[in-house]
């Protein structure tokens, strides 16, 4: 089953700091939730893994990641991950990531994001039905992640002030503040509780929302 | 001690023979729990197989890595094609003259498919080693639409036929194509079209759909390496076939090798064919000299076992002003998934989808079907119907609505100005078959009174006037002839082994009875209706009948139990067979009352003296002289075996009327009438005919209203659970009337036609037929099943209907 998803997430980070992270597999790698890269094959190529927990259900894909594109003057990388789980799936993805700066305010910036997932086996065939909601959440633990991460580097240029806008996080839950220790804040694995109950949240409001 | 009355019908009553509804026997042990099914044995020293399948549709296989899984304590093989390509069993021969790969040979064909197996000390050591086989794969194209598949430049699937331009049934004219199988006359249909003032065409899709037993398939393969002797307890249909195949597969001399089908959750054409499951859990038997079980799980059941129909159907038919049909067209491209695997008697590709000019009287007509390969499990069997008759009366009644529904006719009216009428039987079909019997316009009439048709029309009328009516009101009707029986030998066979049935009797010295049969009961109640037949033929009660059946080293050979052929093709040798034992106790009664043959008289349970009532010897007392006191010159005993080769099919027909409701505001359909008439020809027990009709009625709903095996892009299966896959429950059933009317078959001898498969057969159209019905005063001619809420709730949006 194939899923494609095209998301904008504004961030309250410059654009170069954004950039940096982006352009550094392993650490942005880190920010995934649940996922890892293990060693690193060539200049491009790398073995990492993903692990996903959805209630009692953990699927472990272990596979390859390959820079297929880097662009420093556009802030673009092109990704493609393959993997496959034990119990009898593969996944496999394609991301375009690019950070665009915003015109309008040199602290912030957006990231984009365009991926198409295809997953076979047993976790296409029961998850089929929650492939878009499972990889929205993922995204949006990724991004929180990302920004947090992001804001422990040091600035490439002049500070502009490190106000954090509440309005231009993409979860719904309001920002932490920036936070004060240089680690990356990164979830171990995809939280399967929080999943579940960020859907049962989004299926309600989808229940009410298409009837008013 | 044998009479207890000499009233001749108390005596027949206290028989419990044909006519009878005599409870089922087979009830005692399984209500109790105490079935004996596959999964219920445990051999000393048992392992366990599972299976390692392909997440992926289509792809080629890189490399296998079985060393972390042989690594883990408990496993005792891992086995791949490569393993199995010394013994030449890496691919095996199918039913329709195809072969099928056992284990993944170098590429994965559909999802799901075996790729290695695991045995291990208990399953779940097994299950887990599974996981721990790592398979790299390089995924290829998947190709999923049969239309597709036949594209010039479409992928090549099954590579191992490169350059194999003639297959099982001829011609090869594309690298996905399988045959193009044709009946009937095509300039003769031809000619009627262009002669003709009235055609109509329709498309429709029978989608993909699966017989879904309760029990699943599984064996216990036990190979003695001392007496060099193979047992195999496996969830099997017909077992005696499967006896020969694993012969002819394993070099071990057929009499070496026993198989044993025990009880058998259900089957429905499931439990058919041979999978690979069976083939490695025999190998791995013989390998490690130990007893290996498989048994697969529900996943497994509906994702990789044999599915039924996937038929692209186009219908055309021709017809006068007034709706007299002239001529029948049909064009079918059949998806077969991977390799085909039909099946089929051997000469049918598309087993007899010929019976679809039904019950009407049709001068010429012409079907072509296309078989073609795609990325999908492979299948294509008889679920719960005689070979492919299902699409077949789904098309010729849809087309007979579609018909109608252009002229402006009544569906009732248009039927029976096309029916086969009575005294045309026996009636030779445009496409050669030739009908025994048949009654269809009393029927007809029997329903619509039942039913009061000219109500509900008025009803209806009324409904579709009221623009506010909450409803959509849906009125079915199916008049359809089942073809089943297979089958005369001279035209069906499996794998070159003619379509017979078989039966032996022994009656014991205290008259009592033991008939052993090539069948095999998977619920149809054998135990219970074989023996009234014995016990009317040869006036033992049924009680003392036992019936046994499964055992290839105690039955004799039969082709087993599917296509409806239990009654019309073992039923008839037990007859016979009874019939034979009936000659030979006729010598002996005579012998014992010192008269000539010619002078008795046989009654209920004896042979009596035609010039005086008093003189008579019982079964009883015949029985006890056989083994005692035989004439001279005959020999000891009273047994017989009969091999039956049918002369023709049998054909029961039926009429089902169906009311539906369809809410307008959510697509929820009720069914509010299903009224079914069948007529089996003589009726062995009415009360197991009710029961058959319910099962069969309830099927043909499910299939109708809800089973679907959907496919993602990749290839994925997405219905392969029973949260998705429908199986309905008493909550969902409706409620079923029954009715019937009894038109023996003339070349049987009992006069019986099989029952069990004409309620799903019958009933799947008429479901549709109401469904459109209730959309076809807004100008819809036809909606594909199945009739789901959702997809009904899209075609009442779709076409202005919805509130």
């Amino acid at each position: 089953m194939e899923v494609k998803l095209d998301k904008q997430y504004p961030l309250d980070v410059d654009a170069d700091r954004a950039w940096a992270l982006l352009s550094d597999l392993k650490a942005t790698a880190g920010c995934m939730p649940g996922a890892e890269i293990l060693e690193q094959l060539s200049d491009t190529s790398y073995k990492g893994a993903v692990k996903v927990k959805v209630g009692p259900a953990v699927a472990q894909f272990g596979g390859t990641v390959d820079v297929i594109e880097t662009d420093a003057a556009t802030r673009t990388v092109v990704l493609r991950g393959k993997g496959a789980d034990k119990g009898g799936s593969s996944a496999s993805m394609d991301l375009t990531a690019v950070i665009a700066a915003d015109p309008q305010n040199p602290a912030h910036c957006t990231l984009n994001g365009a991926a198409a997932v295809i997953v076979n086996g047993k976790f296409a065939q029961f998850g089929g039905r929650m492939m878009v909601q499972v990889s929205e959440m993922i995204l949006a633990q990724f991004v929180e992640n990302f920004r947090q991460t992001a804001l422990t580097l040091p600035a490439a240029s002049q500070s502009s002030g490190t106000s954090v806008d509440a309005d231009s996080a993409p979860v719904d839950a309001a920002a932490p503040e920036a936070p004060a220790k240089p680690t990356p804040q990164v979830a171990t694995e995809i939280n399967g509780l929080a999943i579940f109950w960020s859907l049962v949240k989004g299926w309600l409001r989808g229940l009410f929302g298409s009837r008013g | 001690m044998n009479a207890p009355t000499d009233n001749a019908e108390a005596r027949e009553l206290a028989l419990a023979g044909m006519g009878a509804s005599r409870l089922r026997k087979e009830d005692a042990r399984f209500i109790q729990g105490k079935g004996n099914y596959v999964d219920d044995l445990k051999l000393p020293g048992m392992l366990h197989m599972d299976i390692v399948r392909a997440p992926v549709a289509h792809a080629r296989i890189k490399r296998i890595n079985k060393e972390a899984a042989l690594a883990m304590p408990g496993v005792h093989a891992v086995l791949t094609a490569d393993d199995l390509k010394p013994l030449k069993l890496h691919w095996m021969p199918t039913l329709a003259g195809d072969v099928a790969a056992v284990l993944a040979d170098e590429k994965v064909h559909f999802q799901m498919q075996e790729v290695a197996i695991v045995i291990a000390d208990d399953r779940y050591i097994a299950a887990d080693a599974v996981e721990a086989v790592e398979v790299e794969y390089e995924e290829l194209p998947v190709v999923l639409d049969p239309f597709e598949a036949l594209k010039p430049d479409a992928p090549v699937l099954r590579e191992d036929l490169a350059g194999k331009t003639e297959g099982a049934h001829g011609k090869r004219e594309h690298h996905n194509h399988i045959f193009t199988w044709e009946a009937g006359d095509k300039a003769a249909a031809d000619a009627a079209f262009d002669a003709a003032p009235v055609k109509v065409s329709q498309h429709m899709y029978y989608p993909r759909v699966h017989p879904c037993p309760l029990e699943t398939c599984g064996c216990v393969a036990n190979f003695d390496p001392i007496r060099g002797e193979l047992t195999t307890h496996i969830t099997s249909q017909a077992p005696h076939v499967v006896r020969t195949v694993v012969s002819l597969l394993s070099g071990i001399p057929e009499s070496k090798v026993r198989i044993i089908s025990p009880d058998i959750g259900g089957g429905f054409g499931n439990k058919v064919g041979i999978y690979p499951g069976y083939v490695c859990a025999i190998v791995a038997s013989i390998v490690l000299g130990r007893p290996v079980k498989w048994v697969e799980d529900r996943i497994e059941n509906i994702s990789s076992t044999a599915f039924a129909r996937d038929y692209h159907m186009d219908g055309e038919l021709a017809a006068t002003d007034d709706g007299k049909i002239l001529g029948l067209r049909v064009n079918v491209v059949a998806d077969h998934g991977a390799f085909d695997a039909c099946a089929d008697p051997t000469k049918f590709p598309a087993g007899l989808f010929h019976i679809c000019s039904g019950s009407y009287d049709v001068p010429a007509a012409h079907a072509s079907v296309k078989g073609v390969y795609t990325n999908k499990a492979p299948g294509g069997v008889a679920y719960r119907c005689s070979f492919r008759v299902t699409e077949a009366v789904y098309l010729i009644e849809r087309m007979v609505d579609v018909l109608a529904q252009k002229l402006g006719m009544d569906k009732a009216e248009i039927r029976a100005k096309n029916f086969i009428k009575k005294e045309q039987f026996p009636y030779t079909s445009a496409f050669g078959f030739e009908y025994d019997s048949g009654d269809y316009h009393t029927a007809l009439q029997k329903v619509l009174d039942a039913v009061d048709y000219k109500g509900l029309r008025a009803e209806q009328a009324a409904k579709r006037a009221d623009p506010d009516s909450p409803t959509l009101m849906g009125i079915g009707l199916v008049t359809f002839t089942e073809i089943v029986g297979a089958g005369p030998s001279k035209m069906c066979d499996i794998l070159g082994v003619g379509m017979f049935d078989s039966c032996e009797i022994r009656v014991h010295p205290t008259g009592s009875a033991i008939a052993r049969m090539g069948t095999i009961t998977q619920g149809q109640g054998h135990q219970t209706t074989y023996a009234q037949i014995i016990a009317t033929e040869l006036g033992i009660p049924s009680e003392v009948i036992q019936v046994e059946e499964g055992d290839t080293s105690t039955a004799p050979y039969g082709l087993g139990t599917y296509g409806s052929r239990s009654t019309p093709v073992a039923g008839a040798a037990i007859a016979l067979a009874a019939r034979k034992i009936h000659a030979k106790a006729k010598k002996i009664a005579a012998h014992l009352l010192e008269v000539n043959e010619n002078d008795l008289d046989w009654e209920v349970d004896r042979f009596k003296l035609k010039s005086d009532d008093s003189k008579f010897k019982t079964m009883a007392e015949i029985s006890w002289a056989a083994y005692n006191q035989p004439p001279e010159g005959l020999e000891p005993g009273l047994e017989a075996v009969h091999y039956y080769d049918p002369p023709n099919f049998t054909f029961p027909f039926g009429i089902y009327l169906c009311v539906v409701d369809i809410d307008r505001a959510t697509g929820e359909t009720k069914i509010r009438r299903f009224y079914a008439l069948d007529d089996c020809g003589t009726r062995i027990n009415p009360m197991i005919i009710d029961g058959q009709i319910h099962g069969g009625l309830t099927e043909g709903f499910a299939v109708a209203m809800g089973q679907q095996m959907p496919f993602d892009a990749q290839g994925n299966l997405m219905g392969n659970t029973l949260m998705d896959y429908f199986l309905p429950t008493a909550v969902e059933t409706p409620k079923w009337e029954t009715d019937f009317t009894v038109t023996p078959s003339p070349h049987h001898p009992i006069g019986a036609k099989g029952v069990a498969e004409s309620p799903h057969v019958g009933s799947i159209p008429t479901f549709t037929s109401a469904v459109v019905d209730a959309f076809s005063h807004l100008g819809v001619t036809h909606l594909d099943m199945p009739h789901s809420s959702y997809r009904l709730w899209k075609s009442l949006r779709d076409n202005g209907a919805a509130l």
